[in-house]
């Protein structure tokens, strides 16, 4: 954890402090500037990194909105999916695994160019939505996958018992299977919030402007050819970290033993 | 309702239904036309000898010494990288599963480096490791293991072991939190009954445990075998395949001939290899792993 409290400490540091040789652990003159910067783009002192100072806020915003999303879309669209994989038996079963496994398994470089030019055609460029299904294509066969695994350690008798005392299908799901599968719910949810949240390859490629650009693009361009603020950087990276932790937080609770020891003992 | 109306497979398709089109109405295309640029002579520089070349492309790939010298980069970087993620994995979300205080907050500070992008762990990385102002080297001067300064980028076999910290430290999390949910689901009294019948702290974990943990352990070991092999964004920021070629990943070498050398053809093939590398050790996984427990696709 040294290495996020180095990045921690940095953002807080003036400029000059941070490329010193030897480096200053904790700042001398502890300063909020960096932080201020991004909500007063305008006023900023930095000439150089200015662009992606303003830009650092709505890139959040983007990422969070494009990650949700694709949680969203992967946790609905996957959980029926697995269910069918994990509780019934349909013809070419196997082979439709192996399809979307075997999906994922090309790199996303090879991919890049054909699919840019299909969203270019669909006139989906420079749009998060365009980055919500493309986040979905790789996220949602690895969600179902997952999920299955956890579907099938819950015990039948639980969801017969439940339909036999007279709840319909989707009811049963609802009620018993997912708070059963909590912890599997959240993993899967998880992975697709980080996986969107985290990639740079596909979103510098498939935005232009502020409409789309998302989190890691944004960070990444404090790096410019001139010169890196290494403490803008280092708190543009800060905040780029926070929706994801508040996130995790929030929804760690639900990985608990409490919720999927109940559900199976009673 | 509705399931007395359609037969079970029926039922099992239409709930697969929106995933696949989610899924393949998007990816199918790309897929498809990579193949099938792979089997043909395109490059860039020169766009109109585009020709149909059979498998050419895959045979000049697998002759030459860029393929086979970043082939081995790449066992290197994913089985030490592999398997260290999965021995602390596995420690680390057996000490999160234990009753303790502060344990959310723990939780949630273990996933910190997965919540940093790829891009921005490289960057910090880079300061980190900088040959001149990093803080690595400051740290280590200061307890006196160095005695000045080294370049740790600039060194071949630091490089890769730069690049594969990185990653560690980058991918950890997501193991975690996959164990972690499969630890949580154990039910408690299968410790109670084998406590009972007095087996202790490592015979608990072999009899009891691992057996559940089977499962899960393999998704995250194909999960974190198909990430490793892609490993790309800190690659571009860290070392860019150096210094020579000691970080060039498979990977790294399909971007080099697709958008450096521009020949799709070329690098389009490197992909598809790269992708059949890919299924082959997951194959290779679920045949190890199949004795341990009942395994399906």
């Amino acid at each position: 954890m040294r290495r996020t409290g180095l990045l921690l400490l940095t953002s807080f540091m003036p400029e000059q402090e941070a490329l010193s040789v030897p480096p200053h652990w904790l700042p001398d003159h502890a300063t909020l500037g960096n932080y201020l910067t991004f909500f007063t783009p305008s006023g900023t002192r930095s000439i150089v990194g200015r662009r992606a100072a303003e830009n650092t806020l709505p890139g959040i915003r983007n990422s969070v909105v494009a990650a949700c999303g694709t949680a969203a879309l992967n946790l609905m669209l996957g959980t029926l999916a697995a269910y069918a994989f994990a509780r019934l038996r349909f013809p070419g079963r196997r082979s439709l695994m192996f399809l979307h496994l075997g999906s994922r398994m090309v790199p996303g470089i090879a991919l890049i160019v054909p699919l840019y030019l299909l969203i270019h055609h669909l006139g989906l460029l420079d749009n998060l939505l365009a980055l919500v299904i493309t986040y979905l294509t790789f996220t949602l066969p690895f969600t179902i996958w997952v999920l299955k695994s956890y579907f099938q350690a819950i015990p039948r008798d639980l969801e017969e018992a439940a339909l036999i005392d007279g709840c319909t299908w989707l009811r049963m799901v609802v009620r018993v299977l997912l708070p059963a599968a909590a912890p599997g719910l959240v993993a899967a949810a998880m992975f697709a919030f980080m996986t969107a949240w985290n990639d740079y390859l596909f979103a510098v490629i498939l935005t232009s402007s502020m409409a789309a650009k998302t989190a890691p693009v944004v960070v990444a361009g404090f790096a410019t050819d001139v010169t890196t603020e290494r403490t803008l950087m280092a708190a543009g990276g800060v905040l780029a970290v926070v929706p994801p932790l508040l996130l995790a937080f929030l929804f760690q609770r639900f990985i608990v033993q409490g919720l999927a020891a109940g559900a199976v003992k009673g | 309702m509705i399931r007395r109306r359609l037969s079970e497979s029926q039922f099992g398709w239409l709930l697969n239904l929106p995933a696949l089109l989610g899924i393949f109405l998007l990816i199918g295309y790309p897929i498809t036309y990579s193949l099938w640029i792979s089997f043909h002579r395109y490059n860039l520089k020169r766009p109109r000898l585009f020709q149909f070349i059979w498998f050419h492309n895959y045979l000049t790939i697998l002759t030459s010494q860029e393929f086979w010298s970043s082939l081995w980069v790449t066992m290197v970087f994913t089985a030490l990288g592999v398997v260290v993620i999965i021995i602390l994995g596995i420690l680390i979300a057996l000490l999160l599963n234990e009753p303790f205080p502060g344990r959310g907050l723990v939780r949630t500070m273990v996933l910190v480096p997965w919540a940093i992008p790829p891009v921005v762990n490289g960057l910090m990385w880079q300061w980190l490791y900088d040959a001149k102002v990093g803080a690595l080297n400051g740290l280590l001067v200061s307890v006196g293991l160095l005695t000045s300064y080294r370049g740790w980028l600039s060194d071949p076999s630091g490089a890769l072991f730069a690049l594969i910290t990185a990653h560690v430290w980058n991918a950890v999390p997501f193991a975690v939190i996959l164990l972690l949910a499969a630890l949580q689901t154990i039910p408690g009294e299968l410790y109670d009954a084998a406590r009972v019948d007095g087996s202790d702290g490592w015979h608990l974990f072999l009899h009891v445990t691992f057996p559940w943990l089977a499962q899960p352990l393999l998704i995250v070991l194909i999960l974190q075998t198909i990430l490793a092999i892609r490993v790309f964004d800190i690659i571009y920021v860290l070392t860019a395949g150096g210094p020579g070629t000691a970080t060039t990943t498979l990977t790294w070498q399909t971007y080099l001939t697709t958008f450096d050398s521009l020949d799709f053809g070329l690098g389009n093939a490197y992909a598809y290899i790269v992708g059949f590398i890919t299924m082959g050790l997951a194959l290779l996984y679920f045949r190890l792993l199949y004795s341990r427990g009942e395994f399906e696709l």
